[in-house]
């Protein structure tokens, strides 16, 4: 549809996951001109959020992990006598062992399709058979797909649905995506007029059963992130949102509970002085203990004498000299520094408490924000930011290789897939794109990662629209403590009456081998057999998904073989909570590439923004007028907002 | 009309304080209650292939300005329009630019996010940009619909219409057609040159956006945090410090 791109660039970006598009905005923003490239259909690589139709593609991509894209062969004629040509790598290794199971009763005499969702781009990718039920495009009104989410569905599981269309599903024979679709929206209809005719209805309460046909009619519902993180309301990457105004493209929620997996329970932590006082499961004792230690913590660095001989010790022994009961000594280890990890050092520990302290009341009664629709939403932020400063963006987009000048030994050019060279003076790539040869000394850790839909929340409240997290320690000594962050609808990130559930941790096998276990203490598996046997009974899963992600992010540069001195490598996601690896991985390249550029500074006040309308004066193209004297920055006009904006 | 005019300065605001979405909720207008006045806010989309006049029909709507002098947009995300709708009630249109250069198709959802109408524009005088228009109208709909799930309201401008009087006059009828299949709520002939039908247009989008308005209210969400809003003294001043 587009015409070629230019020939020439200041910065070309390949990859477009948060590091790689915060860079590309800095750039931009800066007065670069950037061309910003990703070979997959979609933006954030894996820092990405699907919907539930986009996650299937994703897994089926990674399943059949056969797919190659067809490239031009012409390339080799545009590299010429004195250059070397450095192939990027086609297939995506990042992700392993990927494992999904569904749950929810599969009712699949019909067939079933997203709502509304066209979802091109995934589906033009992977399966056919899903583009083509994309393309037939039938629109139910919302009308039914609400009358079904409210109804009651019998289960019928039918050996007529296709399994081959289906992403590969382990311990259920049938799923959604069915090969051929039908248009007409009877059959949703028929659905909904729900007859009870298998058995095992009869028994059933009167309870929403969320069966597998509604989270696929419901599927846009879901934004489901390749990885769960959280932002630190006073961490880098909020810091730069506001400093680069960026957050203007974002919302937030804040997440409401911290929770801790105790004796087979979960139960709130408290963790801000009026959630302490309100506690009902402290006693008075404790409450004056736990207030006091915290008070100590949040200036730990005025009372060197309190914590003198222990620095280097484990936290954890640290607090068992503390004033402290084995029940607060626990909250503070697992659910406030979140240091679980046996090595962590009493310094650490004090500093992380003190982080998470001060995080607190920012924005709320927790130290954390998650960002509406998904952490997906963070890159193309910024990606936006890069695109109305002029950044150029094609997805689908791959590179072939980079083109080395022997002599200088430095990158010149790309040339894409269609054989197209285009030079530019800085390269930045994602490590993903790097060829196996130049990765051969690499090693790298990995992610354990598995997202679950349940039907209601591990901590059940008066409020069904809880975001909590959760530290689950490790049990054996070599493994690692699981972080489950639980998502309920209003982040949009799920459908009605579902939770979306990331469990992550450092892998030590595969992430099923690793997170299984904590799956089965916090929840269990829906049965259509299972009758109301106790009233407080687990969440149940509908579906689950157990993947590896390589973690990347410690590599140093000098593990890649032959990097051309101006080719600059972007890592994937890290394993930690927080996204500050990401914002100092941006900013630090940045500064190389850029020493004496301001970086992401706000951008001009609107009002000084001055556009040229006059065609009598064809020099000054961009005749925008930024004058920096008196532009006044974002905080300021914040101020000016109502502070109560939120509420209104 | 104005082409001839000497040399002129235009401000755009593209972000007064009351511009952003900050008054916006979920999705939804936003209804600032002061005086006796309503006010809405509504995040217009402005769609269409490279070069059919998006931003010409901006600058005309909202800085009564043509400029044949083809420019992209650059650091500009939108542009603000205030119209007075009636004596109660004030509309505040947010015009998005496709940022120019984002030009191949691959928008942002930041982009698309809590629009709450569009507006996809084609050159009469180049017969594939119109062939893009059901593209470009299945995309919005994949990509964006109401916190009730049924899609924006689109209206499809035939741009440039002074360039090519005649060439839809014939087709009034096929047009009406292809608007009705394809979901949109309008089609006007417009020229950004010659300032013709955009406000025609603009009307009819908002109409139908305040006609569709009432069953939105109820999707407000709350607890949603801005942080550029609820932090009005913070720290990253100290980040600032340094810039």
């Amino acid at each position: 549809m587009a015409d070629n791109l230019p020939s020439e660039f200041d910065v070309i970006v390949i990859g477009t996951g948060l590091p790689e598009s915060i860079i590309a905005a800095a750039c931009s923003r800066s007065g670069q001109r950037v061309l910003h490239v990703d070979s997959r259909n979609y933006y954030g690589g894996n820092w990405a959020s699907f919907s539930f139709s986009g996650l299937l593609s994703w897994i089926k991509e990674y399943q059949e992990n056969g797919d190659t894209t067809n490239e031009s062969s012409r390339w080799q004629e545009q590299v010429l006598e004195n250059e070397e040509a450095i192939g990027l790598s086609k297939k995506d290794k990042t992700i392993q062992h990927v494992e999904v199971f569904c749950y929810a009763s599969q009712d699949l005499h019909e067939d079933v399709e997203e709502a509304g969702a066209l979802q091109k781009n995934h589906a033009s990718v992977t399966s056919a058979n899903s583009t083509e039920a994309a393309d037939s495009a039938c629109l139910p009104t919302e009308d039914e797909s609400l009358s079904i989410v409210s109804c009651e569905m019998s289960a019928e599981q039918t050996p007529s649905s296709d399994p081959e269309s289906a992403p590969e599903v382990n311990d259920a024979e049938a799923t959604g995506e069915k090969g051929d679709h039908c248009d007409d929206k009877t059959s949703e209809e028929e659905t909904s007029t729900n007859v009870p005719t298998a058995a095992d209805t009869i028994e059933q309460p009167k309870k929403n059963r969320i069966t597998y046909s509604q989270i696929i009619k419901e599927g846009r519902r879901f934004n489901i992130d390749l990885v769960s993180k959280l932002l630190y309301s006073r961490g880098l990457l909020i810091d730069l949102l506001i400093k680069s105004n960026v957050s203007r493209y974002a919302e937030f929620k804040n997440i409401t509970r911290i929770l801790a997996f105790r004796e087979g329970r979960v139960e709130q932590v408290p963790c801000s002085r009026a959630d302490v006082f309100n506690s009902k499961q402290l006693s008075m004792v404790e409450k004056r203990m736990l207030m006091k230690f915290l008070t100590f913590c949040m200036e730990y660095e005025e009372h060197p004498d309190e914590y003198k001989g222990y620095e280097e010790i484990a936290f954890s022994e640290y607090l068992k000299t503390q004033k402290l009961t084995p029940n607060l000594q626990y909250f503070v280890l697992h659910s406030i520094a979140m240091t679980s990890e046996t090595t962590t050092t009493t310094l650490d520990g004090l500093k992380a408490t003190k982080n998470f302290l001060h995080c607190l009341g920012r924005y709320g009664n927790t130290p954390f924000l998650f960002p509406l629709y998904g952490q997906g939403e963070l890159p193309q932020c910024f990606c936006r930011m890069c695109a109305v400063f002029g950044g150029i963006y094609c997805l689908r987009h791959s590179v072939q290789c980079l083109v080395v000048d022997k002599e200088s030994r430095k990158c010149k050019a790309i040339i894409d897939q269609f054989g197209q060279r285009i030079m530019s003076t800085h390269f930045l790539v994602e490590d993903s794109y790097l060829s196996e040869n130049m990765c051969s000394h690499v090693q790298y850790r990995q992610i354990s990662r598995a997202v679950l839909i349940t039907d209601r929340s591990v901590l059940k409240t008066d409020s069904d629209q809880q975001i909590s997290i959760l530290t689950v320690p490790a049990e054996e000594p070599g493994t690692s403590a699981v972080r489950v962050i639980e998502l309920c609808s209003s982040t949009m990130t799920c459908m009605k009456g579902t939770y979306l559930v990331h469990l992550t941790c450092t892998s030590s096998k595969t992430a099923r081998d690793d997170l299984e276990p904590v799956v089965q203490k916090l929840f269990t598996p829906f049965t259509e057999m299972e009758i109301e046997k106790e009233e407080v009974e687990k969440p149940r899963i509908l579906w689950a998904l157990y993947f590896n992600m390589r973690d990347s992010s410690d590599i140093d540069r000098n593990c890649y073989k032959d990097l051309p001195s101006n080719v600059y490598v972007c890592s994937g996601p890290d394993c930690a909570l927080g996204n500050d690896n990401a914002v100092k991985q941006a900013e630090t390249l940045f500064q190389q590439i850029y020493p004496n550029e301001d970086f992401c500074p706000p951008p001009p006040n609107p009002e000084d923004i001055i556009l040229d309308g006059d065609s009598s004066q064809p020099g000054a193209s961009e005749s925008i007028a930024i004058p920096e004297a008196n532009s006044e920055t974002p905080e300021e006009s914040a101020n000016l907002e109502n502070p109560q904006a939120p509420s209104e | 009309m104005e082409t001839k005019a000497t040399p002129q300065r235009i401000v755009t605001r593209i972000e007064g304080e009351e511009g952003s979405l900050e008054t916006a909720r979920q999705g939804g207008p936003a209804a600032r209650m002061q005086a006796p006045h309503k006010e809405h806010l509504y995040k217009l989309l402005v769609i269409g292939d490279l070069g059919v006049g998006k931003t010409s029909i901006i600058k005309r709507y909202v800085h009564q300005n043509f400029s044949s002098h083809y420019r992209a947009t650059i650091g500009v995300d939108f542009a603000l329009k205030v119209l007075h709708w009636d004596p109660e009630t004030v509309v505040r249109l947010q015009l998005w630019d496709i940022a120019g250069q984002e030009r191949f198709g691959n928008m942002t959802r930041v982009y698309y996010r809590e629009a709450m109408g569009a507006f996809i524009v084609f050159d009469v005088t180049r017969p594939a940009t119109f062939e893009a228009v059901a593209k470009w109208k299945n995309d919005l709909d994949s990509k964006l619909t109401l916190p009730n799930g049924k899609p924006v309201s689109v209206v499809l401008l035939a741009n440039k219409c002074d360039q090519a009087k005649d060439v839809l006059m014939n087709n009034g009828l096929k047009m009406d057609q292809f608007c009705k299949e394809h979901g949109f709520v309008g089609w006007f002939e417009t020229s950004a040159k010659e300032n013709i039908n955009i406000d025609e247009a603009s009307r009819c989008l908002v109409k139908h956006i305040l006609a569709n308005e009432c069953d939105l209210m109820e999707s407000i969400e709350p607890d949603v945090v801005k942080p550029h809003l609820t932090s009005p003294k913070v720290v990253s001043c100290s980040s600032c410090a340094k810039s």
